[in-house]
């Protein structure tokens, strides 16, 4: 619970936050609320941390159909947004809402918790259902994934060690769609024990799980009975298995009655 | 004065400087050339020790020592906390203290204690508390045998005796260290010739203080010798009883200040400071040791695992015959002392029985230390006993309130202890939930939604204690006591000294001396603190306004008897006129040439009653059929509490009671793996019930005086914890359909009872 000593330096730019994680060993925080505990457990040992707080990744914005959220945005920016309160995009503030207390959600951030990679953080089930892709900077390279290919395993994706996540797209759901999320939460970390989300509409229906498997993911037309499910001494496999199967249809039906309001 | 003063609530006088951090806690003081330490903590649950190398760490720049259980000055054996606060041979749970890395930082420290990596010869590790119990099984402890005594840190948690002879026929193994049997009259023959009998296994697990403040020491040594230690403690003359029993230091070179504690809750008793006072001996240098939460959970004093079988029976009409009760604690490490005492008592409740048998089994595993935890062993008993008498009550088609009220205890019955019960409010508190609105809506619930109910008690305890009242030249006054406030017990010695003494109560401070400067006090536990240091606190008050009266007397010329002390003001009584201020008295006293004794008091109190405090709970609980989520929605304490002497402070402890016994009923579990080795050390993995997840908790106080309290208070931290799960437990019962027989009450517990 006492971090090994570290560097530190401020980015005040894109390009210098860049440059500055051209160091082997250094790591880049935001709100901090992922990387300090690892840190304070020591599982981190960063030689420089960058803060990259100050960049201009901050906010929401919508373009060409497409919304634009910025890794910076913190999950309070996100509950207090505009650009998503509608029902095709209520799981993103819905989900927001649910996340650590007032003053995790005012520090922690969009983009945080998707590089950290949590296999039961929430947001990144509602990313998934609702199709989002990744933009990643390095020095050198510029380039595009979808999350649920950068999602590789617990606490592991495919951003390079000098990556740098610049913005989440996220395709607005064609009008008459809604969407929702609905988990059963541990009791002490406030993670997803089951964490669904789902959207529905004319596009169809598409659910995405969190909480039961190495990394949060699309559910298959197999359905969860064909999903590879973990258990450990809080939930076992088995209860895993039916709260997802109860939770899928809770999403779902909050989706459905969500886009029989989007009109 | 003192119906405007007593019962009139108020905020707690330490609330201002702790809400906007101007308090300073024990880790706060400035040190002059201060150490910093970081505990190396056992990896394995039962090993030997091979060597403990030391030269990686004293390698890392800042570090000064590497101190083993060789390196510090001990004067005594033994296998406890204070004759072996470094594992010295064995280690007997994984997270027991095996070194200390002493540096000139926290972070070089840690990077030390890092680079110390033990060398161990693993021992099989015993973990299951009741295989451990077979003859022939494995030992917990094989080094050597313990004869440690519980001595001081037995006696402060309850006024309990310790039952009858042990049963000589029954074969158990060496790791059960105590056993407790309590039995009169024929159970067998009552059980018999009752009309229904119910029984239950019930286990609990282990549950850890989760105070805010961890543990936290510093110690130095003055140029003269004395030792002194700043700490947060419950105790400060208990932690100088064991600080002179581990070094062998004389009393009057011990000085141990008790600074305010950020909560303790029972589990705050002398861990942390031999270590931090053996390293100062060692070293000649101050040093601090400052336990992380990683720290605090691996290596303190929880409350045990207990496995509670109970069987009860009644007769028709819900007169209770018979109880018969095998409970069985896990101690872990800890030799000197368990809670089977304490439970196999408590399991009865505050009930009438024709004839019991009671037995109570101390078990050492390989598992933490045992300490206290507010109501040691009191929620376990009462979760079991409690389910069982609403099985009882359903079984006979018996309201389940009208149930405990036909065999509540009432002042002269007969305990199981053999000895009368004392005044107590068992009747006058189910009485109160009775006419709770939520009794009345409980039939007419959504059929996922149910009320549940219980009673518990807690005997308190008692321990002589001083107090001295000074008055100060501006005619306000200091209370002197030796109390670590735990709870707002200041707070209610500022309303007693001024009740008693005739002054508003912000006109009254309260300071807490320390060992060198104190009057004596018991450490803050037992529920007995207002019980007996308020009583003294009452005698001081008194003394010091005689003193008030005798001055005033001479001053206006009217005898003390004619005399009253009221806001401040001596005045002749029916002609208030003829009067004098007490700053006015304390002025011309305090000064060369006065001529009055100063206006002070010193009283005592050595309490011989007991005042038992009982509280009933009603929750309201609804179980989510298909995940197996409990949601509170509303809970109900009512406590008998002898007199509220600040009902804001007596409303905190009992939301505060009932909050921990919500956290008892469904989040607090430390759980370990197979090997033993800690899976919850960290409260991301250990839950405690948050705000969000406690509901809107009603308290009704209900005043039943105890004839020896100041004012007729009693002690009451303890009580509202302790029926509380089990009245969640009763209210999850009805809701789900099925009953739970361990907690915490967990979602995926709750589904796989709903598919049983």
């Amino acid at each position: 619970m006492i971090p090994a000593s570290t560097r530190y330096a401020r980015a005040t730019d894109l390009e210098h936050a860049l440059s500055l994680l051209a160091e082997p060993e250094a790591k880049a925080i935001a709100g901090g609320q992922s990387l300090i505990p690892v840190m304070k457990l020591r599982i981190a040992r960063p030689s420089l941390v960058v803060d990259i707080s100050r960049l201009d990744l901050r906010g929401v914005t919508e373009r060409d159909g497409e919304l634009h959220i910025g890794p910076l945005t913190t999950w309070s920016d996100v509950i207090g947004s505009d650009e998503l309160d509608r029902p095709a995009l209520a799981a993103i503030p819905e989900c927001a809402r649910g996340i650590g207390d007032l003053q995790v959600r005012n520090l922690g951030t969009i983009g945080g918790s998707i590089a950290h990679a949590d296999p039961a953080s929430d947001m990144p089930a509602v990313l998934l259902a609702l199709g989002a892709r990744l933009r990643l900077r390095s020095p050198e390279t510029k380039r595009e994934l979808r999350l649920a290919d950068a999602l590789l395993g617990p606490f592991l994706t495919a951003l390079g060690p000098q990556e740098l996540l610049t913005d989440i797209v996220v395709p607005v759901p064609t009008r008459g769609s809604g969407s929702a999320y609905v988990s059963v939460e541990h009791p002490a970390s406030g993670f997803a024990v089951v964490g669904a989300a789902a959207v529905a509409g004319p596009g169809g229906e598409t659910v995405a799980l969190t909480g039961v498997g190495a990394t949060p993911f699309v559910l298959s037309g197999d359905g969860i009975a064909a999903a590879d499910i973990f258990g450990d001494t809080f939930a076992s496999a088995e209860y895993r298995r039916d709260l997802a199967s109860v939770l899928t249809e809770r999403a779902l039906a909050s989706a459905r009655t969500r886009a029989s309001e989007d009109s | 004065m003192s119906d405007t003063v007593i019962g009139v609530a108020r905020p707690r006088i330490d609330a201002p400087d702790k809400v906007t951090g101007a308090t300073r806690y024990a880790a706060d003081g400035y040190v002059h050339g201060l150490l910093h330490a970081r505990p190396v903590l056992a990896t394995e649950p039962h090993a030997r020790i091979r060597g403990i190398p030391k030269d990686d760490a004293l390698a890392v720049p800042g570090v000064v020592a590497v101190l083993t259980a060789a390196d510090l000055p001990l004067a005594t054996t033994g296998t406890d906390r204070t004759a072996e606060p470094l594992a010295s041979e064995e280690v007997v749970f994984a997270g027991q203290p095996v070194a200390l890395v002493v540096a000139e930082s926290e972070a070089a420290a840690e990077d030390g204690a890092e680079a110390v990596v033990v060398e161990y010869e693993p021992l099989e590790a015993v973990v299951d508390v009741e295989g451990a119990m077979q003859p022939g099984a494995a030992l917990a402890r094989v080094v050597e045998e313990s004869d440690d005594e519980g001595g001081d840190l037995e006696s402060i948690h309850a006024g309990v005796d310790h039952g009858q002879e042990d049963d000589p026929e029954e074969q158990l193994s060496g790791n059960v260290l105590d056993r407790v049997t309590r039995e009169r009259g024929d159970v067998a023959a009552a059980f018999a010739a009752s009309d229904a009998t119910v029984e239950g296994t019930f286990r609990t697990p282990w549950v850890h203080q989760a105070y805010i403040e961890p543990q936290v020491c510093t110690a130095w040594l003055e140029p003269s010798g004395m030792l002194v230690v700043s700490t947060s403690t419950q105790g400060s003359f208990v932690t100088r009883r064991e600080l002179e029993r581990a070094f062998g230091l004389p009393l009057d070179r011990i000085r141990v200040i008790a600074e305010p504690l950020g909560g303790a809750f029972g589990g705050k008793f002398a861990l942390v400071e031999p270590l931090a006072a053996g390293a100062a001996l060692a070293l000649g240098r101050p040093v601090r040791l400052t336990f992380t939460r990683t720290d605090d959970f691996q290596a303190t004093n929880p409350a045990s695992a207990q496995i509670s079988y109970v069987k009860i029976g009644a007769r028709k009409d819900g007169t209770l015959t018979a109880i018969e009760a095998r409970m069985i604690v896990d101690r872990g490490s800890n030799a000197g002392w368990g809670v089977e005492g304490a439970t196999s008592l408590l399991v009865a409740g505050p009930y009438r029985w024709e004839a019991h048998d009671l037995r109570g089994y101390g078990v050492q595993t390989n598992r933490f230390t045992f300490g206290a935890y507010r109501a040691p062993g009191a929620p376990t008993a009462a979760f079991a006993l409690e389910s069982l008498l609403d099985e009882l009550a359903q079984t006979l088609g018996l309201d389940p309130i009208e149930l405990r009220l036909k065999n509540a205890v009432v002042e002269g019955d007969i305990g199981v202890s053999g000895n009368p019960f004392p005044t107590i409010g068992a009747v006058e508190v189910l009485e109160r939930i009775r006419e709770h609105p939520l009794w009345d809506e409980r039939d007419a619930l959504p059929a996922d939604e149910a009320v549940g109910m219980a009673l518990g008690h807690w005997p308190g305890g008692n321990e002589p204690a001083a107090a001295v009242c000074r008055v100060d030249s501006d005619g306000t006054m200091t209370v002197v006591t030796s109390a670590a406030d735990m709870s707002g017990v200041s707070s209610g010695f500022a309303v007693i000294a001024a009740a008693a003494f005739g002054l508003s109560p912000d006109q009254v401070r309260v300071v807490a001396a320390d060992t060198s400067s104190g009057p004596y006090a018991g450490a803050s536990g037992g529920s007995k603190i207002t019980y007996t240091v308020g009583a003294a606190v009452l005698r001081a008050a008194e003394a010091a306004r005689q003193k008030v009266l005798a001055a005033a007397s001479q001053e206006l010329e009217i005898a003390p008897d004619d005399l009253e002390v009221v806001d401040g003001v001596v005045r002749a009584v029916g002609a208030p006129d003829r009067s004098i201020t007490v700053e006015e008295l304390a002025k011309r006293t305090l000064r060369f040439g006065g001529r009055y004794e100063p206006l002070e008091g010193h009283g005592g109190s050595a309490q011989t009653s007991g005042a038992p405090s009982v509280a009933a709970h009603l929750s309201h609980a609804r179980v989510d059929r298909e995940t197996g989520e409990v949601t509170l929605l509303r809970h109900v304490v009512a406590q008998d509490v002898g007199r509220a002497l600040n009902p804001a402070l007596v409303e905190g402890q009992m939301r505060g009671g009932a909050t921990q016994g919500i956290g008892w009923a469904l989040f607090e579990q430390l759980e370990h793996d197979e090997d033993g080795r800690l899976l919850t050390g960290s409260f991301l993995d250990y839950a405690i019930p948050t705000a969000e997840r406690v509901p809107e908790i009603d308290t009704l106080i209900v005043e039943v005086p105890a004839p020896d309290g100041p004012f007729g208070a009693k002690g009451i931290g303890e009580a509202p914890v302790v029926a509380a799960p089990a009245a969640i437990a009763n209210a999850v019962a009805r809701a789900a359909g099925k009953r739970l027989y361990a907690l915490p009450m967990t979602p995926a517990r709750v589904w796989k009872a709903l598919r049983s």
